[in-house]
């Protein structure tokens, strides 16, 4: 298999983490627009703690999520009782305010005569961790699909399981789930937090597979993205997201066939698809259908 | 001769819960026809099927005749009907004028129009007091009376009325269904939902039980002793 | 130190009704439809790089790049309304949500098709210097988007409450099943709605551009987040509202850039509606409407 396949290959891989991301919080009645600010987060400190202070990654990996956890619960707090289009909003403005925060974010030191470290607007290089340990391309393939594989069966685990009824429930209708005794509250700031470290463990893998972040990667529109992957793939299974991933950037841009007009491709066949399937490909009566067919 | 509104086996669903599982009625020309039952009964979704908000699934719906099942909600107020919905419905931030003119929204006879919205304010006094206030500040049986005036702008052959005493005082009641009976005598057929059956059955010609879906009932006032009505009215009877 | 106070609101008020116009659009949108158009800011580029093609192929006047302006913004908005908000109309909000920002996506690639360039010159308004007004430097453009920003709003005031068109939207966004109850015909107001929205839009589009003397690729998104900013901030919902959200915004980000340059500017009016959202989420200007 040539580099550039690889390359397609661990980008839909990594890029699906921010896509379950968008998803975990759609199942539980929110939409955010925000989850970019956490993979950038993950992105960041990740970056930092192998670059600078050269921490092994799976320890500078598991640092990032509980930093991306932290901060979406930060970010989940205050917009607790937020509804619909105004926590949209409220997502925004935050992952905006982190975006620019990482365009005025400087810390470098100088490591093997060489200045590293996140410069503001000119961007984070040096994040090399991988190619220090000659790990190759296949290896790391492998690494981040065993850890998507790791975050599905958990997803599908948790779908069968008391907890996902539960979510489902608050994300259908959240005040008979209140009338039923449910923390929604609770709840919600959970996902929250567990949705900020699956973005943010993205961001990690993101960052040392590209070497090179800055933070126009991590704006609006790869939020929005985040978000049309878990809708378009479909909101009745963790697979789905999964799906809208492999869909753009997959078929998309891996087959090089629309060059240059993929957007204009992609986009009329999202707005279309849509029109047919409003919850996405697939949706829970397709899950359902399938179940049915293949139990 | 045949009635003004004829209802015939119309079921209608939200998804796939049948909210009417095949419901029949008549409303006669000139007559106060009511609809009691208990919450849930589709009392609503009924009235609204009539109006157009909501298509049916099945059955028939015929208006002087023609058939109007189906058809959209300004369709159905051109021909004549007129629904006061459930909770009045006003427009909040709109004045006590302009929800009248709203009501006249079909109708490109200004000048008419202009004399109904005197008319009204005549009929109703209270109207003409609050004529330039936010429908949203009127107390409640003032709310409801703007509705009423509402729907009257568009000159209806049939008014439709949703629970009008719904959240309102018995005094105020009263005086709803004193005006109830005023626009009787006017000559306007009313089909009447409510669940305070015993004032509904203070002004009803004839009326009908719906319990969970179906007509359970069809007669006149006294033809069932008023506390059994009552009774089924607000809790339905064993056997629906 | 009080001159540069005033200038800087003077300059904020200036942007603010640009703003403000960008806002007013999103807010008919979204108090007739109750759904955010991702694809305002795009249909608003589409049509002013339009009217750049035509200025880089025939050396058009300032007037007919207007024109050119509107017509193809509204067109953009009318092919965004039958694609992404008429089939879902009586369904899921988020499924034309994102068909709206798929729509970006495709606008936004199609001008940079067109016109491949980073950056374009674009006509100015007014072909001379600033005009000083003692220790006060107003340039001419300035005054006539306040003006045009002005008229605008009052032609709009009127359009609202004098027309029948007019209550028509009024009812709508007040109560939509009353609405129709009383036989308003929603699709016919909602297709209409959508072009005035775009009309607007095209109109502060045309400004921006205009001012600055050019456009770029950004301009969809910026006009987009601008919109919603100042929406928000206003309080959701409510025409007045985008007014004084839209010039709040161009006050705030006028004031906080000149003691604290760009990124601070742009922090400022997020944080600011962040803090609001958590603290008072129905803006500066509403007090009592819900929206649910």
């Amino acid at each position: 298999m040539d580099d550039y396949a690889i390359g397609v290959l661990t980008n839909i891989g990594l890029f699906s983490f921010l896509a379950l991301s968008a998803y975990l919080l759609l199942i539980a009645g929110e939409m955010s627009f925000g989850q970019q600010a956490f993979f950038g987060v993950g992105a960041y400190s990740g970056g930092v703690l192998t670059a600078i202070y050269g921490l092994p990654l799976p320890l500078a990996a598991l640092a990032a999520m509980l930093l991306g956890a932290l901060a979406a619960f930060l970010v989940g707090l205050p917009t607790l009782r937020l509804r619909g289009l105004y926590f949209a909003m409220a997502t925004l403005a935050a992952a905006e305010m982190a975006r620019i925060l990482f365009e005025l974010y400087r810390f470098q030191r100088e490591i093997d005569g060489e200045l590293v470290g996140p410069d503001g607007t000119q961007g984070f290089r040096g994040i090399r961790w991988i190619f220090e340990r000659g790990i190759e391309p296949e290896g790391y393939l492998a690494l981040v699909w065993g850890l998507l594989l790791i975050a599905l069966v958990f997803f599908v685990l948790v779908e069968r399981s008391r907890l996902g009824a539960t979510l489902r429930a608050i994300g259908q209708d959240p005040e008979l789930a209140r009338s039923c005794g449910i923390s929604v509250e609770r709840f919600k700031l959970g996902v929250a937090a567990a949705a900020g470290a699956l973005a943010a463990l993205g961001g990690v893998l993101f960052a040392h597979h590209n070497t090179y972040i800055e933070p126009r990667n991590f704006d609006i529109m790869l939020g929005v993205h985040s978000l049309a992957y878990a809708l378009i793939g479909g909101l009745g299974t963790a697979v789905g997201p999964l799906l809208g991933v492999v869909l753009d950037i997959g078929a998309l841009e891996g087959s090089r066939v629309f060059q240059g007009y993929r957007m204009i491709a992609f986009g009329g066949l999202v707005a279309v698809l849509l029109i047919f399937r409003p919850r996405g490909i697939l949706d829970e009566k397709a899950v359902h259908w399938l179940k049915a067919r293949f139990s | 001769m045949s009635a003004l509104l004829e209802v015939k086996d119309v079921v209608t669903a939200y998804g796939k819960i049948e909210a009417l599982k095949g419901v029949s009625l008549e409303v006669q020309q000139g007559s106060i026809t009511c609809l009691l039952g208990p919450n849930g009964a589709g009392k609503t979704t009924l009235l609204m099927t009539t109006a157009g908000v909501l298509k049916p699934k099945a059955g028939s719906i015929r208006f002087g005749g023609n058939e109007i099942a189906g058809a959209a909600p300004r369709a159905i107020v051109a021909r004549g009907i007129a629904l006061v919905p459930e909770n009045r419905l006003v427009f909040p931030n709109m004045t006590v004028v302009e929800n009248l003119n709203a009501g006249g929204y079909p109708r490109n006879d200004k000048a008419e129009i202009a004399a109904d919205v005197d008319r009204m304010m005549t009929r109703f006094p209270v109207l003409k007091e609050r004529a330039m206030q936010d429908a949203g500040t009127l107390s409640g049986g003032e709310q409801q009376m703007l509705s009423v005036a509402r729907a009257l702008m568009s000159r209806p052959k049939l008014l439709l009325m949703d629970e009008p005493s719904l959240g309102l005082a018995p005094l105020i009641v009263e005086e709803i269904f004193r005006i109830i009976r005023e626009l009787h005598k006017d000559g306007a057929t009313i089909f009447l939902v409510e669940q305070n059956a015993h004032m509904a059955l203070t002004v009803a010609n004839h009326f009908y039980l719906i319990e969970q879906g179906k007509v359970t009932f069809s007669g006149d006032p006294g033809s069932l002793a008023e506390d059994e009505v009552i009774r089924r009215a607000y809790l339905g009877s064993a056997r629906a | 130190m009080l001159v540069d106070l005033i200038q800087n609101t003077l300059d904020g008020l200036t942007i603010g009704a640009a703003y403000a116009l960008l806002a007013l659009g999103f807010t008919l949108i979204f108090g007739v439809l109750r759904r955010i158009n991702l694809s305002y800011g795009p249909a608003i580029m589409l049509g002013c790089y339009a009217a750049t093609w035509f200025h880089v192929q025939f050396q058009a006047g300032l007037l007919a790049l207007a024109a050119i302006t509107l017509a193809a913004t509204v067109l953009a908005g009318a092919y965004v309304e039958r694609l992404c908000f008429a089939p879902h109309r009586d369904r899921s909000a988020i499924a034309a949500m994102v068909a709206s920002f798929a729509i970006w996506m495709q606008l936004e690639e199609l001008a940079t098709l067109v016109l491949p360039n980073h950056l374009y010159a674009f006509p100015a308004l007014y072909e001379g210097g600033p005009l000083g007004f003692g220790p006060f430097t107003l340039r001419a453009d300035a005054l006539v988007m306040l003006a045009v920003t002005a008229v605008a709003c009052i032609a709009l005031q009127r359009l609202l409450y004098r027309s029948r068109f007019g209550l028509a939207v009024r009812a709508v966004i007040d109560q939509p099943v009353a609405a129709r109850l009383v036989g308003i015909n929603l699709p016919w107001v909602f297709v209409r709605v959508f072009a005035l929205a775009s009309a607007i839009g095209a109109m502060a589009g045309y400004l921006i551009v205009a001012s600055a003397e050019q456009v770029t690729p950004m301009l969809g998104m910026w006009s987009t987040l601008k919109g919603m900013l100042a929406m928000m901030l206003g309080g959701l919902g409510s025409l007045p509202g985008a007014i004084v959200g839209g010039l709040a915004l161009g006050l705030i980000e006028a004031h906080s850039q000149w003691f604290f340059g760009p990124q601070v500017r742009d922090l400022t009016a997020y944080f600011l509606l962040f803090l609001l959202l958590a603290l008072r989420p129905s803006g500066l200007w509403t007090t009592t409407r819900s929206v649910s």
